[in-house]
């Protein structure tokens, strides 16, 4: 079965099981790599930052090269008025970056690539937006789904298909990145198995494949992350600035 | 001696300008991905939701085939919307 491409997805236990009211909520290999990832976060932007040098430590670029980048994009896509969500837009990218990453370890397993996690992600900014947006702007945040310069007869049309549109991007925002991060993998292990099964005569090209999809999946789980925290920037800047 | 140094500089130069490019170059085919994939899923995300939108809706008001299907039409509508709007968001950051 080492060789099913689908075996890495498997979610298991890992040590007693936990149940509060029926809902198991046990230990499992994703929380495991989801505490890892973070773990790398907190070592990474701790020792980072630990001693402020006017010429920065490898650790400290690498730290000012994320805040630099993370600032640079929600100034560019949602303007001044955003700076009070940097840490939220940041760490959400750090999480969904390490995700990615540490996923790229062999033996490893892929946070990102079950789409409840994602989903669940999608949803919390879908939500939170949506919450930032009445509270900045009450219910005139409702002018989003009723775009100006549109006739009477055509509004109810319009505004269903507007609702539909706005109702549809936790779902276009999850799906993406689990799409993309579970074709990947998949990918490399069947890449992976033709290797095994060719063996020492045929396995070289499916070998070489596999070092360049490796490669591939590097750029796309760096491009994940980010499409996912500049979509989150743009939707937050329809929830700030609200112009239609 | 001094045109042998100014050739080695030149060289540097033209090799680190090719470098730069075929970097740019892979970097545009992955962008490229990227938004195709994005304008799909942005796509295909609407037509779903308005289906699943249209089938609670049809199951609440015992109208079976009727709200479903003038949902997946809407939920159409709403993905070419959102797919207007995303290429619209591109053509502003290039």
């Amino acid at each position: 079965m080492a060789t099913n491409p689908m075996h890495q997805f498997n979610v298991y236990r890992i040590g007693p099981e936990i149940k509060i009211a029926g809902i198991d909520i046990s230990f499992t290999n994703a929380s495991l790599f989801m505490v890892i990832s973070a773990v790398f976060i907190c070592v990474l932007l701790f020792f980072g930052t630990r001693e402020k040098k006017l010429i920065p430590s490898k650790l400290q670029l690498i730290g000012e090269m994320f805040y630099n980048f993370i600032a640079k994009m929600i100034s560019d896509t949602a303007g001044s008025k955003a700076k009070p969500y940097f840490p939220f837009i940041f760490s959400l990218f750090m999480f969904v970056l390490f995700c990615n990453m540490v996923g790229m370890l062999p033996y490893s397993f892929t946070v990102t690539s079950h789409i409840i996690v994602t989903l669940i992600l999608a949803i919390f900014i879908f939500i939170a937006v949506t919450i930032i947006g009445f509270i900045k702007h009450g219910f005139g945040y409702l002018k989003l789904f009723v775009p100006s310069g549109v006739p009477i007869v055509l509004l109810p049309l319009i505004t269903v298909i507007e609702i539909i549109s706005y109702l549809s991007r936790p779902v276009s925002l999850s799906v993406r990145l689990f799409a993309n991060m579970m074709a990947g993998h998949t990918m490399l292990k069947v890449f992976g198995g033709f290797v095994i099964s060719l063996g020492l005569l045929g396995g070289w090209l499916p070998l070489s494949f596999s070092v360049a999809l490796t490669g591939l999946e590097i750029l796309v789980a760096f491009l994940q992350a980010y499409v996912f925290a500049i979509l989150t920037c743009i939707y937050l800047n329809d929830a700030l600035n609200l112009h239609h | 001696m001094v045109d042998y140094k100014d050739f080695k500089t030149r060289l540097k130069i033209a090799k680190s300008k090719l470098k730069n490019n075929s970097e740019s170059k892979d970097e545009k085919k992955g962008k490229f991905m990227g938004n195709a994939f994005k304008l799909s899923t942005e796509f295909v995300a609407a037509v779903a939701v308005g289906t699943i939108i249209g089938f609670i809706l049809d199951s609440w008001f015992g109208t079976k085939p009727w709200l479903i299907i003038i949902f997946f039409f809407l939920g159409s509508a709403a993905g070419m919307l959102n797919v207007i709007k995303t290429a619209k968001l591109m053509q502003e950051k290039d």
